[in-house]
């Protein structure tokens, strides 16, 4: 008698845990895609550097900090970079 | 004469009891395992040395009065020790591989199915009279699947304090064999075509999202489930600080100085439940084989759910990277990664293996707080 109620508590918590770990962590993928999408328009309008440079006024320290200007750089970075892969894959085929 | 014979029984050869030798052995093999193979040195040295001091005849060191009895007393049974523990964890957690593919949270819960199912099997055991578990017991040794050495040792202290010694060098242990354990598994559960698939770049996380996951997720833990809040709010502050980049030097030592001293100290007081009426039980045999099971069973559903998750569409998920929802941060998800190079040389799956890995984190201690909350409440 004792030992099929200790049965029942083991069958009882593991399908009571294992539902509330998937309610649980359903609930965070939905809350976080949530935030992810508010904060993603949100940066769309505020977080993103406008064009003229002027830093707007934002607690986010921009990881790719404001390069002094980006497009001369990147025309030529990314034609070597393009270059470097082109010869890397034709070489490793 | 008779001073003569007074020294020879106060040392230890005359107070030796055959329990205590073979526990010295132990200690010294944890020893032997971490420092020229490897396994987990920096748990296992402290753990084994501990082990070692816990049974030398006569010192009384794991005793009422002794100092490793009063780390235990200090650090486990108050439950500080793996708090503090999580906390760093948290602070040296980066979540940008989790939030920039929210679904592999799925994979991190279904790996926590090995902590149910291996629940079940101690109590089946203990049905069968084969052991002697209690539900409490059995709680604490299915949270060895959870692949979580702070969590294991929480739920073993507030659940089952008398196996705690067993269940954290199960737990440690399994967690260093994780390279060994798991590729075996994976292997027989995916087809080469399955550990080819490439996964979609990750996308760029801002760090606004980053500040706020943290206190998103705490506030999820208040109000659903109290239990685990111990464990996932020092997580969510350790996280935060890291993440908020005003207050680094507390990250800083959260990250390195503090966890440091505190794994020190937790090393030997769990060591210091090694003691030889304790460990030298059969039932350390039994915690021993569950564990593994417990890992087993998490590492297949991981892989599992992967493969179900690709059958309802969406993006592809490589079903390596399920196997590092079990949690054994950063261990899993290298094995994942390796894995996968094996297939394809050029296929790194080591950052988006990090996602299910941290949602493993999260998954085993909201598991936890599940057991303590039933079985304690």
């Amino acid at each position: 008698m004792e030992s099929s109620s200790l049965m029942n508590e083991g069958l009882t918590l593991m399908l009571f845990g294992m539902g509330f770990v998937f309610l649980f962590l359903t609930l965070l993928v939905g809350a976080t895609t949530l935030m992810s999408r508010i904060i993603t328009k949100y940066e769309k309008n505020v977080g993103a550097l406008p064009e003229g440079g002027v830093p707007s006024p934002t607690a986010v320290i921009p990881r790719h900090g404001p390069l002094a200007n980006p497009h001369v750089e990147d025309s030529t970075l990314i034609s070597v970079i393009s270059a470097a892969v082109h010869k890397y894959r034709s070489r490793h085929k | 004469m008779d001073q003569l014979l007074h020294l020879w029984h106060n040392t230890g050869l005359y107070q030796m009891q055959p329990g205590q030798g073979i526990m010295l052995i132990i200690g010294m093999l944890l020893l032997y395992l971490a420092i020229k193979k490897n396994f987990e040195p920096l748990l296992l040295v402290p753990i084994g040395f501990g082990g070692v001091l816990a049974n030398i005849p006569g010192a009384g060191l794991a005793e009422a009065g002794g100092i490793l009895h009063l780390f235990y007393t200090v650090g486990i049974e108050s439950g500080a020790f793996p708090l503090i523990i999580f906390m760093g964890v948290g602070a040296m957690t980066d979540f940008g591989p989790l939030l920039s593919n929210p679904k592999t949270l799925f994979l991190g819960a279904a790996a926590q199915f090995g902590i149910f199912a291996t629940l079940m099997g101690a109590v089946l055991l203990s049905t069968f009279g084969i052991f002697d578990f209690s539900l409490a017991d059995a709680a604490a040794i299915g949270i060895i699947g959870g692949a979580d050495g702070p969590t294991s040792i929480y739920v073993a202290s507030k659940l089952a304090p008398d196996l705690l010694g067993a269940i954290a060098v199960a737990s440690y242990s399994y967690m260093a064999l994780v390279p060994l354990i798991q590729p075996p598994i994976m292997r027989a559960l995916t087809n080469e075509s399955e550990r080819k698939i490439k996964m979609t770049q990750l996308r760029h996380v801002s760090q606004r999202e980053k500040v706020i996951f943290p206190l998103l997720l705490l506030i999820l833990v208040a109000f659903l489930l109290p239990d685990a809040a111990p464990l996932l709010g020092m997580f969510c502050f350790g996280n935060l600080m890291k993440e908020c980049a005003v207050v680094d030097r507390l990250s800083n030592t959260t990250q390195n100085a503090l966890i440091n001293t505190v794994t020190i100290f937790l090393g030997l007081a769990v060591g210091s439940k090694l003691s030889a009426d304790k460990f030298l039980d059969f039932t350390t045999l039994g915690i021993l084989l569950l564990g593994m099971v417990a890992f087993g069973i998490g590492t297949a559903c991981g892989v599992i759910m992967a493969k179900l998750m690709n059958k309802f569409g969406g993006s592809q998920i490589n079903p390596l990277i399920g196997s590092a929802g079990v949690s054994a941060v950063p261990m899993a998800a290298r094995v994942s990664n390796k894995l996968g190079l094996e297939s394809d040389p050029h296929n790194f799956l080591l950052m988006h293996a990090m996602g299910p890995n941290v949602a493993g984190v999260i998954g085993s201690a909201v598991a936890a707080g599940i057991m303590i909350n039933y079985v304690a409440g």
